[in-house]
């Protein structure tokens, strides 16, 4: 263990957080207290908390809380049990087929939010000629009928979350790949030596050396469930009637179409404060080891 | 026309010195738009000799938070265009400085009455565009016919309410969806506040009694057409262009398509009347000069030079819309006295028009009223969410203390 | 049975990415790229956006990996403080700094530069994290004989550590550029003329005016993604198994 500090290296990188995130952060808490409305002649005044009280009367904002709770409970499991399959199918060398695999499902990572949002508008499209309706109609063999994904109040969240997952799978199985390539080879050597299964080594070699990439990659899922914004503003802007807002749209909302700055930033604060929470519940449960 | 997304936050519309001359800034629109108005500047220079002029366009869709960001900077241009309504926060927070002193009287009797109505804010006049826009209903005639309906022929002439519902169940008989109106549903944003505001004009009411019992009717037969499955989705914005439904609910700009796939089938009607007569849109892209601008009148001269009529009617040809002066009007192909658009200058002309609302919340308002149309026309109950709508709009005013 | 399955969601996979493509050329066919083209100035928003990215990534990725470096190997007083306000920096949305830092920004008269879309981005919550949690992985045996051989922290950090990182600064580099590419909200605050512009605004251009032009969204979507699909695949080899894990016998 190195005992003198290479502690120096810390340095660029905390200036650089200091001066555009904790800074700014710290501003957002104190405007938090005000009524600070953009650009508005009147002097800003200390409100206290009026702001959050106004949160938590406020049902929008319920709803979005239970949107975001939503989104990380479904999307954490199901895109890491994706993301884990994929790559341990795809963590074969010399698998020629595997290079395709992999640069397919890692295609839509590479799509910015706002055209994947695009495309998956033109698919959602409601009535049957839609892409969507026609392929659940082949599948269920006719009995299908149409739907509009994105103002159904029961559809248009799950369809929000469907398209988040085809977008983030790749970028959790491309880190999972590098995870699993961290292996040495000769432990699952000495495994299949002692005569066990596969799906033995997997639980007993594959995941606990894992573990630490698991855990990485899903509170990383969690965090983004919790910081859906762009689907949201382009595809439905938080419709139909609240189904699909969320924390981060209601904040984008308040701050600049409404241009509620103070309550934009109590926002934040609530915001922050429920992923330091999770993520902190999450970690304790799930305590990283190092080596 | 896109999102108010953000809107104003000017804190201190002071002018940072930039190259010598008048700075203007313009939003970046279709091609043709945008050639015309910078030669429109070259020929100003031309003929005007004095300190140069230098345009910049800046992309329309985020063109409110370009001037949001350069007033917090202090670095407002001289002269500057902007989306109608937002005038009237503009001017609440001191960036804007009155216009009626400064131009010629007959300059100002020649604008059409809506333009005045929509640039004038507090007693004194802001702004005023080059162009106005129109808003009414495209329809087929020979379906129209076949269903049994008259064909208005002036805004007095508009069906009522209850003849366009029926209008709607007898087109539906003939059409293989049963969905036979366009209200552009795949537009985004402000569209929502632009085309049905003034349905609620026409009831009596508007943004600011969303809880009356007039704005619920309005509502409730709004949402009664789009739950008998009348309305098109338009994914494609091509329904009223491949012939799928025989009524497009929508503006001036979408004559060139709809003229030259109908052609003579195409008919312009007026917007049905809810109870208080028809009434339609109005408000387009307008100019202003900042309170930075001192002295102003070159500034000045160039906005009188926008408003003579060679440049008014090569900027509407350019865009389609609707010229701003009577005199261009008078001599429009579109919008003149035999022109097939005559409908929509009809209407600026006549106070067939509803402004949107003239309130420096108007940011707010529209976002909540994009909310609530959003919602009503899928489905969400009328009467709870206007009075969710109503309750934001007070709340916002009582945050600002009146907006005085 | 598990080939049949990553087949069938290769298939679901495919559909979007297929409509992105064929949708490209529906209308016009090939004349949509034209007319995006001509819309738009292609070359020099393109250029704005690798700048911006590549300094981004490539400043970010160092600074960042030390970070987590010293995070990993360093005991010091503080470094569960400091592991703290890294997670705290990681769970702050960008949102939720955007207003501040555009009034100080937007004061300080710095709008419309380059520098400006690089500099916030470069110091990452998550990547420091990322590095952290590799390099807590990271087998000490090369390091420790480094550091019998007199090398100092910083030697064994370069010549040991880094190079032999290969996975997790290609992940981050992929994972940086790509946020970075596809910025929307801070470059629309920050930017004004096409100069200091990046290609992620221009789609507000197609999606501004109606009526929607598929084709030719389509088209600037392939545009748009093309330059960085390329990119991934030719950072694929990192991703092969590496000759650390034989390097430890």
């Amino acid at each position: 263990m190195m005992q003198r500090p290479a502690w120096w290296m810390l340095i660029p990188a905390a200036l650089g957080l200091l001066v555009f995130v904790v800074v700014p952060f710290v501003c957002s808490f104190g405007m938090s207290f005000t009524d600070l409305a953009l650009g508005s002649p009147h002097p800003v005044r200390w409100v206290g908390f009026q702001q959050y009280q106004r949160l938590a009367a406020d049902p929008s904002v319920a709803r979005a809380l239970t949107n975001n709770l939503i989104f990380a409970v479904v999307i954490t499991p199901l895109q890491t049990a994706l993301a884990l399959f994929l790559a341990c199918v795809l963590n074969r060398p010399g698998w020629r087929l595997g290079g395709f695999y992999r640069s397919l499902f890692f295609a839509p990572v590479v799509f910015p939010m706002s055209l994947v949002a695009v495309i998956w508008r033109y698919l959602y499209a409601p009535g049957a000629s839609g892409a969507f309706n026609q392929v659940l109609n082949a599948l269920s063999l006719g009995h299908w009928q149409p739907r509009d994904f994105l103002h159904d109040p029961q559809l248009a969240l799950p369809s929000l979350m469907l398209l988040s997952i085809w977008q983030g799978v790749g970028l959790q199985m491309v880190l999972l790949l590098a995870g699993l390539q961290q292996i040495p080879a000769d432990l699952y050597e000495a495994a299949a030596l002692d005569g066990s299964s596969p799906l033995l080594r997997f639980r007993f070699v594959t995941l606990p050396m894992l573990r630490n990439t698991l855990i990485f990659t899903a509170l990383m899922t969690t965090i983004l469930a919790f910081r859906v914004f762009d689907q949201v503003q382009i595809l439905t802007h938080g419709g139909p009637a609240g189904a699909t807002t969320t924390l981060m749209f209601e904040l984008v909302r308040s701050a600049f179409e409404r241009l509620q700055m103070g309550r934009a930033c109590a926002l934040t604060v609530v915001f922050v404060i429920i992923v330091v929470v999770l993520t902190g519940v999450q970690r304790f449960l799930l305590r990283q080891k190092s080596l | 026309m896109r999102t108010l997304l953000l809107a104003t936050f000017l804190t201190g519309c002071a002018h940072q010195a930039g190259p010598p001359g008048l700075q203007i800034w313009a939003h970046e629109g279709r091609e043709s738009e945008r050639q015309v108005l910078t030669a429109q500047v070259e020929r100003f220079q031309h003929e005007h000799s004095g300190p140069p002029l230098h345009l910049t366009f800046l992309p329309e869709g985020n063109y409110n938070s370009q001037v949001q960001a350069a007033a917090l900077a202090q670095k407002l241009p001289d002269v500057l265009e902007f989306d109608g309504p937002l005038l009237y926060r503009y001017v609440w927070q001191g960036c804007l400085q009155p216009l009626e002193t400064q131009l010629k009287q007959s300059t100002l009797d020649n604008l059409l009455p809506s333009i005045q109505k929509q640039g004038s804010f507090r007693g004194h006049l802001y702004s005023l565009g080059a162009f106005d826009s129109g808003l009414g209903l495209y329809g087929r005639k020979s379906l129209i016919r076949q269903a049994g309906a008259r064909l208005p022929k002036s805004p007095d002439e508009a069906w009522t309410a209850a003849e366009f519902t029926q209008l709607l169940e007898n087109l539906a008989r003939e059409d293989t969806d049963g969905q036979v109106l366009d209200l552009k549903l795949n537009y985004q944003g402000e569209w929502f506040t632009y085309a049905f505001s003034p349905a609620l004009a026409s009831a009596g009411t508007d943004l600011s009694h969303l809880e009356s019992p007039a704005a619920s009717q309005v509502l409730n037969t709004i949402q009664g057409w789009n739950e008998q499955g009348r309305v098109d989705a338009n994914v494609d914005d091509a329904a009223f262009l491949t012939g799928r439904v025989a009524l497009s609910w929508v503006g001036h700009w979408e004559y060139p398509r709809y003229a030259s796939r109908w052609g003579d089938d195409l008919c312009l009607l007026p917007l049905p009347n809810f109870g208080h007569g028809t009434r339609s849109g109005q408000g387009s892209w307008n100019w202003a000069v900042t309170t930075a601008c001192q002295p102003s009148g070159r500034a000045v001269e160039f906005l009188e030079f926008l408003l003579q009529d060679e440049q008014v009617l090569e900027m509407s040809d350019a865009n389609g819309a609707v010229p701003a002066t009577r005199s261009a009007i008078a001599r429009s192909k579109l919008y003149g006295a035999n022109g097939p658009l005559r409908l929509f200058s009809n209407q600026l002309l006549q106070g067939w028009t509803a402004p949107r609302p003239r309130t420096p919340a108007y940011p707010l308002m529209t976002s909540v009223f994009q909310q609530t149309m959003q919602d009503v026309l899928h489905g969400a109950p009328v009467d709870q969410v206007l009075g969710q709508a109503a309750a934001e709009i007070r709340q916002d005013d009582l945050d600002n203390q009146g907006y005085r | 049975m598990r080939d049949g399955l990553v087949a069938a969601l290769a298939c679901v996979y495919l559909l979007p990415i297929a409509t992105l493509f064929g949708g490209s050329l529906a209308q016009d066919g090939l004349g949509n790229y034209g007319s995006v083209l001509q819309r738009i100035d292609f070359l020099t928003l393109l250029c704005n956006s690798l700048v911006i990215s590549g300094f981004t990534v490539g400043i970010g990725t160092l600074i960042n990996s030390m970070a987590g470096y010293a995070l990993a190997r360093t005991t010091f007083p503080g470094r569960q403080a400091a592991l703290a306000v890294v997670l705290l920096c990681m769970v702050i949305p960008f949102e939720a700094v955007a207003v501040p830092l555009f009034y100080a920004v937007s004061r300080e008269g710095l709008r419309d530069t380059l520098s400006m879309q690089i500099l916030p981005f470069v110091a990452n919550g998550f990547s420091i994290y990322m590095f952290y949690t590799f390099y807590l992985d990271f087998p000490r045996e090369l390091e420790e004989a480094a550091r019998l051989d007199g090398a100092g922290p910083w030697q064994i950090y370069s010549r040991v550590a880094l190079p032999n990182s290969k996975p997790a600064l290609a992940t981050n580099a992929v994972i940086t550029l790509l946020s970075s590419w596809s910025a929307y909200l801070w470059p629309l605050l920050v930017t004004a003329g096409p100069q200091a512009r990046p290609l992620s605004l221009a789609i507000a251009t197609f999606l501004a005016t109606p009526p929607l032009h598929w084709g030719q969204i389509f088209a600037f979507g392939v545009l748009m993604v093309t330059p960085v699909l390329l990119l991934f695949l030719r950072l694929q080899r990192h991703f092969q198994p590496n000759a650390l894990t034989s390097g430890i016998k």
